[in-house]
């Protein structure tokens, strides 16, 4: 935040306050048009959640469960790391978490951006709608996992069951993935694909122009579900 | 949903405090019970017995059965047993007793007491503390912050599966290898063939409690010449359920966690002291300034940390 920027800045505390009275003041604080910095986040799980638009919150220090979940369009910084479900159901809006995502992070989202700095955990963007996800490091166990739209990209590749059960979105890997998961599949991706995704990244100030995509969409067998084929679909 | 949680001292500190405290963070995940395994600095000789006894007004009439159970088994008391003073129909009973000839055969006697009292817990310095509702209610009537050890565990439990009642909470004692105790959060599936397997070798289960399973399967496969690294990674792949569980005993806390990588796990602190709990705002409660937390978020993981325990004598259990 600049200089000009303070002056119409709120400091809040969250510690080991009651959650409800941090949530109830930063949104007090949004509504007059102030920025908000809450300090001492404590790895807290609930803060910040269906805040509007048009807003701005920094979390310092690591927060807990479901930070800047069902996000209306707020701007969200994690100065460290994000319990599960950070930005679980965001529907615009951006969020950037400067540490490690826990698990779930993204999921159900429907739109707007989630930046992960560091590595995100197991089924990052699950059943994901729409949106962005980008992480800087490697995506976990089951990432992606029923994901119905939009794109989880990932620098530094996946770990196993990559992109299991995908229905239809896409997971960009400039990395390897430790597996595959069922019903999906590897696609070459068209110029004009990876021209959008290579902005999106330039756009964060992560442009390189000389990775690798493997773009994994969905093989569209489990669209049409046989009980005959089920064997196909038992992972033990 | 449960939480659970495992506390290591560098040396005998306030361990009951710290785990009350690890428990309270983390009360949302479960009220129905709170239990607490506490190791205390070890004995040389003879063990801490911790037991429940349903029916308050019997307890004279049962600890009698008992001493006597005990005196055939070549053991007795070697302090006078203390109790809670609460209202409440059960109670729970302290006792410290002299060293016993064969523990298996005396912990199959001694539970066929009465079915309103059971032994909860015997070690040289386990003491399981365990009862109905949230970490400061059972903290309050057992005087569980005021334990000094150098290590446990604690669990805070969501009831889904069997009843809630002071036995049935968490942590379960691995009857009868003495000092070893789990708390659990998940669900295990089959628990039920693997406990009709052990029973036909003599084991004896308490509760219709899935977790009751874990310490002795792991136990008995430990007596049987497995190393506790190799039997945790065994339980991964012969268990079925959703499971993250610690298992402690007078050396060590280690974990396991399921292939599916559902149910999470957090540590902080510096080796040889660190806090584990379901959740990390529960271990920042301990360590409140921002420091570096290690996530078991992936799937099939398991790790063992040492006590700080150089020289903990170790007792043999024959099942």
């Amino acid at each position: 935040m600049s200089a000009t920027d303070r002056a119409n800045r709120i400091e809040l505390q969250a510690a080991d306050r009651p959650i409800r009275e941090v949530n109830d003041e930063i949104r007090a604080a949004l509504a007059d048009g102030r920025e908000v910095l809450v300090r001492d986040a404590r790895s807290r799980h609930n803060l910040g959640v269906g805040l509007p638009s048009a807003s701005r919150v920094r979390f310092e220090g690591s927060v807990g469960y479901y930070c800047g979940g069902l996000n209306d369009g707020a701007m969200i910084e994690i100065e460290r790391n994000a319990g599960w479900g950070v930005g679980e159901a965001m529907a615009r809006g951006e969020i950037v978490v400067g540490g490690y995502a826990g698990m779930a992070a993204g999921a159900s989202m429907r739109g707007g951006l989630l930046h992960i700095r560091g590595d995100a955990g197991p089924r990052c963007g699950v059943a994901m709608k729409g949106g962005d996800i980008i992480v800087e490091g490697r995506i976990g166990y089951l990432s992606g996992f029923m994901a119905h739209a939009g794109r989880l990209i990932a620098l530094g590749g996946a770990g196993e069951a990559c992109a299991d059960s995908l229905w239809g979105g896409e997971v960009w890997l400039a990395g390897p993935a430790e597996s595959l998961g069922v019903d999906a599949r590897i696609e070459e991706p068209g110029a004009e694909e990876v021209e959008s995704v290579e902005a999106l990244l330039a756009s964060r100030g992560l442009g390189d122009s000389g990775r690798d995509w493997r773009k994994v969409v969905s093989e569209q067998r489990l669209w049409h579900f046989e009980s005959r084929d089920a064997k196909a679909w038992l992972m033990i | 949903m449960c939480g659970i949680a495992g506390r290591i001292l560098h040396a005998p500190g306030p361990v009951g405090r710290d785990l009350v405290e690890l428990m309270d963070a983390q009360v949302h995940r479960g009220a129905d019970s709170t239990g607490f395994a506490l190791y205390g600095p070890p004995r040389d000789r003879g063990f801490v017995v911790r037991a429940v006894g349903m029916d308050r007004a019997a307890l004279g009439r049962d600890l009698d059965d008992f001493l006597a159970i005990l005196r055939d088994h070549g053991s007795d008391l070697l302090e006078d047993p203390t109790w809670d003073g609460a209202d409440t129909r059960h109670v729970s009973v302290r006792m410290v007793v002299g060293d016993i000839r064969d523990l298996a055969r005396w912990s199959r006697d001694a539970d066929g007491i009465s079915e309103r009292f059971e032994i909860q817990s015997v070690g040289r310095s386990l003491e399981v503390v365990k009862d109905v509702g949230t970490s400061a209610e059972v903290a309050d009537k057992h005087g569980v912050r005021d334990f000094r050890g150098t290590h446990g565990l604690g669990h805070a439990r969501l009831a889904t599966e069997s009843s809630v009642s002071p036995t049935a909470s968490h942590p379960f004692w691995a009857r009868p290898f003495p000092d070893v105790a789990i708390v659990h959060n998940g669900q295990i599936t089959d628990y039920y063939l693997w406990r009709n397997r052990l029973e036909r070798r003599g084991y004896r289960f308490m509760t219709e409690n899935d977790s009751e399973l874990i310490a002795v399967w792991i136990s008995d496969r430990m007596r049987h010449g497995t190393s506790k690294p190799d039997a945790l990674g065994q339980s991964i792949r012969e268990i079925d359920g959703v499971f993250t569980y610690l298992i402690a005993d007078e050396r060590s806390i280690g974990f396991a966690k399921d292939r599916w990588a559902i149910k999470p796990l957090v540590a902080m602190g510096e080796a040889p002291e660190l806090a584990v709990a379901t959740e990390e705002q529960a271990v920042r409660r301990i360590y409140l300034e921002e420091g570096d937390v290690i996530n078991y978020d992936g799937p099939a993981m398991t790790r063992t940390w040492p006590a700080s325990l150089p020289d903990a004598p170790i007792v043999e259990a024959a099942a």
